[in-house]
């Protein structure tokens, strides 16, 4: 009997890690179930990292309302102090008296003070400006 | 044959196995009542439970005087709340809370102890009384009080031009006086709404909150009142009130060319901060809704009609008798007037006769057709709420012969002191009518401006508005208004008094009267024009030499204080030197 070559064995061998790692069809089994596995993992991170930024928003929105609060208050302050009734007792606390007889002095130039609708919102526009 | 037997073993294992089987049968069939028969019902009462549709309040606008200083501003406020149920001594909690919160004892006690799960202990708190409060709950421990939010309107500058700003309801805060009324549509803005999901403690789930429809903010409302104008208005008023026992008054300062309202005073005011001190009587603007015969202050019209209609000239003299009869009426004058005088002596002296022999002259139906002319009769102003009519009878109502003779001396004629401004400011503005308003301007959420365009027209040329004027000043150089006179400026301006009428009565008071003053100033190049109205001045000046109950007397001193103060903080230059 003259030594031939082995017909190719359609039978192959099974159990032999080295084996199943070259296999074609596993390969990309594992691939996917990895990206099955990332993908599951980016969607939870994702997931919660969204519920971090929504608290940390809420945290901010409360802190704006906070601020909002804190500029209303100032703004009231403000007015109040300017209360001629507040300033007058202020004054009269402070030993201050209207006077006896009173003395224009006209500086040229500066006697017409005056000024139109658009002079006087000058400040309060630019306040506008500034909060919208 | 083998015999099958039961051990009790058998049975037990039987009996649990059965067990088993119904209880995974029972959880079975809940399972499919919960997520199949039910679970559409189920889901909704789930979704009920959590999901709320609120509504986002708008911020109400803010009112400004003319600097830009608010005059009326809503902050974040809160308001004090608890379980009564859950609160264990009332006493000791209203001892503890009431005087920071500003309420009262036995009312809070009542509170607390009352029926129910809610009650508000208190409201409209600021956020420094908020901070107090905090405290005093947790050093004491006090169980079932709670804050919650809620807008809080603030008038800065207190009792200030308080019956012109008007007041807000506490529980919806919409404007129930004034201009916070007026201008409720601007100023209230349109609320929102929102899905919210919330916890079991009511807090917001993050990313569960969908906005339907934002909330617009209300819209900013700029007035022309200038603060300084306003506080000197009010404190002059306040003690001429006090010299003359008069019962109350009112004050207008307006600007002659703009129609611009300065500053507007009635008294007795409040303080829409202070509501515990809060008397009905002293809500309404007397300024605008409280008609007053103008008496003498009304001959100007009659003047100024003739002169237009060229009847007569300044220097037209008139038969000046003591009194006059005309039907069933009989005028007489004050004082000692010269027999003859000319229509320029007239007005300085304020002679009734007189004006009545140039109404005369005039014929009614020119009268009338000026009194409508300047404005009587009709709301001065579309700014206010509740403002009068006035009274002005139509001319074909004139059938008694003493109505034309007495509309031309201010008596049968009904004005607010706001229509005798425009009156006065049409003299001073060279014969034009200019609309008085106290609203500048309207800024909108999105910055958009709306400026108030008052309504104009010509009544009188300015030749006439011009001589007038010099007859004016004539009233306060020569005349029954010297008290009105400045040193440093040039002012003219017309007194009036005229009885006061009781309508419980239907009658004349036979001891009080109103008492006017309206001026110009300065006469030579008018500014302002100022209207002092005192209602029932009494008792004596000079020593008793000069009686409180005329204008000239009460009202005059009031004009020439506001006046004075106006024109320096309006930066006007003096005219005169005060030595001559």
């Amino acid at each position: 009997m003259t030594a031939g070559a082995l017909p190719r064995s359609t039978v192959r061998p099974v159990g032999t890690r080295a084996h199943a790692r070259r296999s074609p069809v596993v390969r990309p089994l594992v691939i996917f179930t990895l990206a099955v596995i990332l993908a599951f993992f980016a969607v939870i991170y994702s997931r919660i990292s969204l519920d971090r930024t929504a608290f940390e928003l809420q945290r901010l929105e409360k802190e704006i309302t906070v601020e909002q609060e804190r500029h209303w208050d100032l703004r009231v302050d403000y007015a109040r102090l300017q209360a001629p009734d507040l300033i007058t007792q202020r004054a009269a606390a402070l030993g201050l008296v209207y006077p006896e007889n009173r003395y224009t002095i006209e500086i040229s130039g500066m006697a017409d003070t005056v000024g139109g609708p658009e002079d006087r919102w000058m400040d309060l526009r630019a306040l506008f400006v500034e909060q919208s | 044959m083998a015999r099958t037997t039961f051990r009790f073993v058998d049975l037990r294992l039987i009996a649990i196995g059965l067990v088993f089987v119904l209880a995974w049968a029972g959880i079975g069939y809940r399972l499919f009542q919960v997520q199949g028969a039910d679970a559409a019902k189920l889901e909704q009462l789930g979704f009920d439970q959590r999901v709320r549709h609120e509504t986002i309040e708008a911020k109400r606008g803010t009112i400004y005087d003319r600097d830009g200083l608010e005059l009326a501003v809503t902050v974040y406020g809160k308001a004090l709340i608890a379980d009564p149920s859950l609160v264990e001594a009332p006493e000791e909690a209203a001892a503890l809370l009431a005087p920071i919160v500003d309420a009262d004892y036995v009312e809070m006690i009542q509170r607390l102890e009352g029926d129910g799960r809610f009650t508000y202990v208190a409201r409209r708190l600021e956020s420094d009384t908020v901070e107090q409060a905090t405290a005093a709950i947790e050093s004491a421990e006090l169980v079932g009080f709670s804050f919650i939010d809620e807008p809080l309107r603030i008038y800065p500058a207190g009792s200030l031009a308080a019956p012109v700003i008007g007041l807000t309801r506490l529980d919806d805060g919409s404007g129930i006086e004034g201009i916070e009324a007026v201008m409720e549509t601007e100023l209230g803005g349109r609320p929102g709404k929102r899905v919210v999901e919330r916890d079991q403690a009511g807090r917001a789930i993050p990313q569960a909150e969908f906005l339907l429809e934002p909330s617009v903010a209300g819209s900013d409302v700029v007035l022309t009142l200038d603060r300084e104008i306003q506080y000197t208005a009010e404190t002059s008023l306040q003690r001429g009130i006090e010299r003359s026992n008069a019962t109350g008054g009112s004050v207008i300062v307006m600007d002659v060319a703009s129609g611009e309202i300065l500053a507007m005073v009635s008294l007795p005011g409040f303080d829409a901060s202070d509501r515990s001190t809060l008397d009905p009587a002293t809500l309404r603007n007397r300024a605008i809704t409280d008609v007053y015969e103008p008496g003498s202050t009304l001959k100007i019209v009659t003047v100024a009609a003739a002169l237009e209609e060229g009847v007569v000239r300044p220097d037209t003299p008139f038969e000046t008798p003591p009194e006059i009869e005309i039907g069933d009426e009989t005028y007489t004058d004050h004082g000692n007037n010269a027999a003859v005088m000319t229509v320029s002596d007239i007005v300085a002296k304020s002679s009734n006769v007189g004006t009545i022999k140039i109404q005369r002259q005039l014929g009614n139906e020119a009268h009338y057709r000026y009194l409508d002319a300047f404005g009587l009769g009709r709301p001065a102003s579309i700014d206010f709420a509740g403002e009068s009519t006035g009274r002005l009878d139509h001319l074909s109502e004139w059938n008694n012969a003493a109505a034309g003779p007495s509309a031309a001396i201010g008596y049968g004629v009904g004005a607010t002191p706001l229509q005798m401004a425009a009156v006065y400011a049409t003299v001073a503005n060279n014969g034009e009518w200019v609309e008085p308003h106290v609203v500048s301007e309207i800024i909108g959420a999105d910055g958009e401006r709306t400026i108030t365009e008052p309504r104009r027209h010509q009544v009188i040329s300015a030749e006439t508005a011009r001589t007038l004027r010099t007859m004016l000043r004539r009233v306060v150089e020569d005349g029954t208004g010297f008290r009105a006179d400045l040193a440093e400026f040039l002012v003219g301006g017309k007194t009036g008094t005229s009885n006061k009428f009781i309508v419980e009565t239907g009658k004349y008071s036979e001891t009080e009267t109103i008492a006017w003053f309206i001026g110009i100033a300065p006469i030579d190049d008018p500014e302002i024009v100022v209207v002092v109205v005192l209602d029932a001045p009494n008792g004596a000046t000079d020593g008793g030499r000069y009686d409180m109950k005329f204008g000239g007397t009460s009202a005059a001193p009031i004009f020439a204080e506001i006046a004075e103060s106006a024109l320096h903080q309006l930066g006007v230059s003096p005219t005169h030197d005060g030595d001559d």
